[in-house]
């Protein structure tokens, strides 16, 4: 490998102090959110660091890997995701109503978090083979939004409606950064606006349609589906300017708050941090956002472009709709607050999105070698 | 340009990204305007949601004051009850529930039942599978020790220690105590802006009604914390705050006039008789040292323990016996008071100065009047005031009637000036105020026409005349104190639960009875002629030693079918109430008795036998307080709390 001095001197520090940071909150919060438990759940914390090094031992392996190698392959990574999906929809079990988890002995998978990255790879590929310099209109669009429809069904099938959103939210802010025609935007936003009320009509479960009732209407129905949006919010409001104090959160440790470890975790910190505490952590996330948005840029090729804004636009939504759905800004579906909620898969998914950041980032200005 | 080099362009996208940024950058702004909005504006609402969420009001129970008696003997006081509970699906139905069964000593048939309840809940889905059940009340001692060293065998199950009334006298006296139930709906409407909840006790009847404000007490309350499932959480002192508590205030005690001691020997001087009523007053305060119903019920059954049926079986007792368990036959009752009425007429010819004490007459053993044939108990020949009320001489008074103008109208100024008609003010049970007719009244109620035969009963007690046991009580109190009608004082003081004394009540003077002195010895001469000369109706009674003056008296009773009594029992129901009221000693009285023995017959041989046994009583409980020193002042006993 040529340049490997290069290379680490390339190291976007940035990024990676960025990461590290919500981590370690993440990890903090996490032993809090856990506190009242005994036994293996109070043990998140831990399983949690373990997934985050892991993660990161396999990220690393990434980064020193040229990410146009995956520019190759991307077609049967995403043919694999499409895949894991299918044998989802065939062999999981329910779990509360849903199933998204594929088991092996002691290990649960949930293929749907990875399957956001087998899209953008696709997407990337896709484009980087679609130069369009002279400005697109939606007809140059239909390939990708077949891409992107194939998981999106399958996740909405079984049933998240969170994941299959921020499937089609990840192709959306692709688009955007396409050089479509005004005109084009103008017919998409029209469809949309007829799509949705369609869509919500016959294209959503009963307790799908519920949740947006839901958030519709959150003080109609309080003590039943509207429970855990109303307990989170007030969680939050109870934080007050500076917080109860780490641990002392009296919504999270009595108990009032549904998830804190998985879906719920920003509640949890908000309570015992405060509007400060919520500042510093949504400023990480927004630094986190705009500074892959400037890898993106930076890209030496519209591969790496793509794939950057695909990763950013991933965190991106996953952030907003997870804190959006706890401050009632949303109606609550199952998306997760990156590198802050526990769980094996969707660490090691953000973790590798940011790994691909991570070598676009080092490669962005290293000299092209002759053939690649 | 090839393929490849476009590629590499990446200036389709160039223009974008800073709005993409700045996309990201305003959905971020929004959120943080919306935590602005929550956690700094909305705060207050918040905080206050979060704390309403886990801060409980939990109401601290008080405990009801102890009734004592004279002496400090505890009459009413409180006990824990122990009540086990079990959550059915936390229960074990092999291991746990026969090791449970087994603690409890329960039946076959109560185990079976049990068990069907339980198994019932665990196979529920629904919100009840979690659900805690009362299984058994009031369990022993015995069990509650077995129940708490096994605890860890056990889980589901917990034992609860409830606070119930008790009555350590059980039956005797339970008519001046009354007892405790559960608030029903329609009283809780009026009482729960005194602050009674859906379950509490409250006095029913007797002091434990009269005195519910005094002895009840204040609830409490604590602030507790309580997560999302329901479950007590310890500390939490910060968010609670300072008024984190209020302390219960206990009810005020009560020191009664009564002395237990004399009322065990008042229901033992009553076995034998089926019903009736005693007083014993004291004649110099009005202060009542016993006041017995007899037949009577156990408050203990009633006040809770020991589960909804058994009180349920004993309210049907209590209500469905012919001989009336319910009523307090002291105050409740009126009853024709019979021959005990005539030291009463015999004062109100004499101060009048209708008739001479030497004057005598002729008892033939019969008067006839217009067409009817007055009986009267025997032939007493030549009879003066002393021996007609002495030997109880009907004729003597109906003379008194016809020939001397002692008219219904004097008859009734003197029962009235004696108290009879009116309430006595006891202040406990529903007080019958009996009657005294005048002639007016008799008149009215005879649709206007007035016969002399009316005044003729009244001389001696009949027809209309009706009175209770503590009327006629108070009324021989004051024949034996000169004149002086008390009100009948029950409750001597209110104490605090560590034995100060809070308030105390002095007797208190209904009037005084203006009376000749000559006349009134005369008539007391005569009532202890009654009890201790040979030819008084009383003297067969007699018990040697016992200084006792007074008269008997055997009431007619108005033939009637009583309702619910079997044919052959209903001869009981006709049979004459009989009499004793009186005094002792007879030459400086201390104590009125009343004894009545409902259809008990004559009086001379049922209610004054009792009335002597119960005086003798008397003498002895004075004897011992006297030797052990100090007598008659009151103590606190505390030894003789449970």
């Amino acid at each position: 490998m040529r340049g490997n001095d290069a290379l680490s001197a390339r190291f976007d520090w940035p990024l990676f102090v960025g990461a590290v940071l919500i981590a370690l909150l993440g990890v903090l919060n996490l032993y809090s959110a856990t506190s009242v438990y005994t036994g293996p759940v109070a043990e998140r914390y831990i399983s949690q660091l373990y997934w985050l090094l892991g993660a990161g031992v396999v990220g690393a392996l990434i980064c020193a890997f040229d990410y146009r190698h995956i520019e190759r392959f991307a077609y049967i990574i995403y043919g694999v995701g499409v895949f894991t999906l299918v044998v989802v929809l065939v062999l999981a079990r329910d779990v509360r109503g849903s199933a998204r988890w594929i088991e092996f002995g002691a290990f649960r998978f949930q293929p749907s978090e990875f399957t956001k990255l087998c899209l953008i790879v696709a997407l990337a590929k896709y484009l980087h083979d679609d130069p369009k310099n002279e400005g697109r209109t939606l007809k140059d669009l239909v390939v990708p939004a077949i891409i992107t429809a194939v998981p999106s069904f399958l996740v909405l099938r079984q049933p998240d409606l969170g994941t299959a959103s921020v499937h089609v939210f990840i192709f959306l802010t692709i688009a955007a950064v396409t050089k479509l025609h005004t005109k084009s935007i103008l017919a998409f936003l029209g469809t949309v606006t007829v799509g949705i009320p369609l869509l919500y009509k016959y294209g959503l479960r009963d307790y799908q349609r519920t949740r947006v009732d839901v958030f519709l209407n959150p003080e109609a129905d309080v003590l039943g589906k509207g429970w855990h949006a109303y307990q989170a919010r007030v969680a939050i409001g109870n934080g007050g300017f500076s917080g109860n104090g780490y641990l002392k959160g009296p919504q999270n440790q009595f108990l009032f708050l549904p998830d804190q470890s998985t879906d719920f975790p920003f509640p949890v910190f908000a309570e015992e941090w405060g509007f400060v505490g919520s500042v510093v952590l949504i400023a990480l996330y927004v630094f986190l956002c705009l500074w892959s948005v400037r890898i993106a840029s930076q890209a030496r090729d519209r591969f790496g472009a793509v794939l950057c804004v695909g990763v950013t636009a991933m965190l991106f939504w996953h952030a907003v709709i997870n804190v959006s759905m706890t401050c009632g800004l949303m109606p609550v579906v199952g998306v997760t607050l990156p590198l802050f909620s526990y769980g094996g898969s969707s660490v090691t998914n953000i973790m590798l999105g940011l790994a691909l950041l991570m070598s676009v980032s080092m490669r962005r200005n290293v000299v092209r070698p002759e053939r690649f | 340009m090839s393929l490849f080099v476009q590629r590499s362009d990446t200036s389709e996208f160039r223009r974008r990204f800073r709005w993409i940024a700045l996309f990201m950058f305003l959905a971020f702004v929004g959120i943080l305007v919306r935590l602005f909005q929550l956690q700094v504006v909305e705060h207050d609402d918040n905080r206050a949601i979060a704390l309403e969420n886990i801060v409980r009001r939990v109401t601290l129970a008080t405990t009801r004051g102890i009734i004592r008696d004279r002496y400090g003997r505890v009459l009413a006081a409180n006990r824990p009850s122990y009540n086990v509970y079990v959550v059915p699906r936390r229960l074990d139905p092999e291991t746990t529930w026969a090791k449970l069964a087994g603690y409890l000593g329960l039946q076959q048939e109560e185990r079976m039942r049990l068990e069907e309840r339980i198994a019932k809940i665990r196979a529920d889905e629904g919100p009840r599978r979690d659900q805690q059940i009362l299984l058994k009340e009031d369990v022993s001692r015995d069990a509650v020790a077995e129940l708490s060293a096994n605890a860890s065998e056990l889980p589901g199950v917990s034992v609860v220690p409830v606070p119930v009334r008790y009555y350590p006298y059980a039956e005797v006296g339970a008519h001046v105590l009354g007892y405790m139930a559960e608030v029903d709906a329609e009283k809780l409407a009026t009482l729960r802006s005194s602050g009674y909840v859906e379950g509490d006790r409250l006095g029913v009847t007797g002091t434990e009604r009269a005195w519910e404000s005094y002895l009840r007490g204040t609830r409490g309350w604590e602030k507790v914390l309580v997560d999302a499932r329901g479950r007590r959480r310890q500390g939490g002192e910060e968010i609670i705050g300072s008024d984190a508590r209020v302390d219960p205030i206990p009810g005020r005690d009560l020191r009664l006039t009564l002395d237990a001691e004399l009322q065990v020997g008042i229901d033992k001087a009553f076995r034998g008789e089926l019903a009736g009523g005693v007083a014993v007053i004291e004649v110099k305060t009005g202060r009542i040292l016993g006041l017995y119903s007899k037949p009577s019920f156990d408050p203990n059954a009633l006040s809770g323990a020991s589960g909804k049926q058994v009180i349920r079986d004993a309210f049907r007792r209590l209500y469905t016996d012919p001989l009336k368990p319910a009523l307090d036959k002291t105050v409740s009752g009126a009853y024709p008071p019979g021959s005990t009425f005539k030291p009463f007429t015999a004062i109100a010819g004499l101060d009048k100065g209708l008739i001479d004490q030497r004057a005598s007459i002729q008892c033939r053993g019969f008067t006839k009047f217009g067409r009817r044939t007055y009986g009267c108990t025997h032939v007493h020949g030549a009879t003066s005031l002393h021996k007609a009320i002495a030997e109880s001489c009907n004729v003597y008074f109906w003379q008194l009637v016809s020939e001397y103008q002692v008219g219904m109208d004097v008859i009734a100024e003197t029962g009235q000036r004696f108290g009879f008609g009116a309430k006595t003010g006891l202040g406990i049970n529903a007080e019958a105020s009996g009657r005294m007719p005048t002639r007016a009244w008799m008149t009215y109620r005879n649709k206007g026409r007035y016969l002399q035969g009316f005044a003729l009963n009244a001389a001696i007690g009949q027809g209309a005349t009706t009175v209770t046991v503590l009327q006629l009580g108070l009324a021989y109190a004051a024949l034996a104190n000169g004149g002086t009608l008390y009100q009948p004082q029950l409750v001597r003081a209110v104490e605090t639960s560590n034995g100060t004394v809070v308030q105390e009540f002095s007797p208190r003077v209904r009037r005084q009875i203006p009376l000749d002195a000559d006349n009134l010895r005369l008539v007391q001469k005569a009532l202890k002629a009654g009890a201790q000369e040979e030819r008084g109706t009383a003297f067969r009674a007699r018990i040697a030693g016992v200084d006792l003056a007074g008269k008997t008296g055997t009431a007619q009773v108005g033939h009637r079918l009583v309702r619910g009594v079997e044919a052959e029992r209903v001869w009981y129901f006709n049979r004459d109430h009989a009499w004793f009221a009186g005094y002792s000693p007879s030459s400086a009285p201390e104590v009125a008795i009343v004894v009545l023995v409902e259809h008990g017959g004559a009086g001379g041989k049922h209610a004054a036998p009792i009335a002597f046994k119960v005086i003798r009583t008397y003498n002895e409980l004075a004897e011992k307080r006297g030797a052990a020193g100090g007598a008659g002042s009151p103590t606190r006993d505390a030894g003789a709390r449970p």
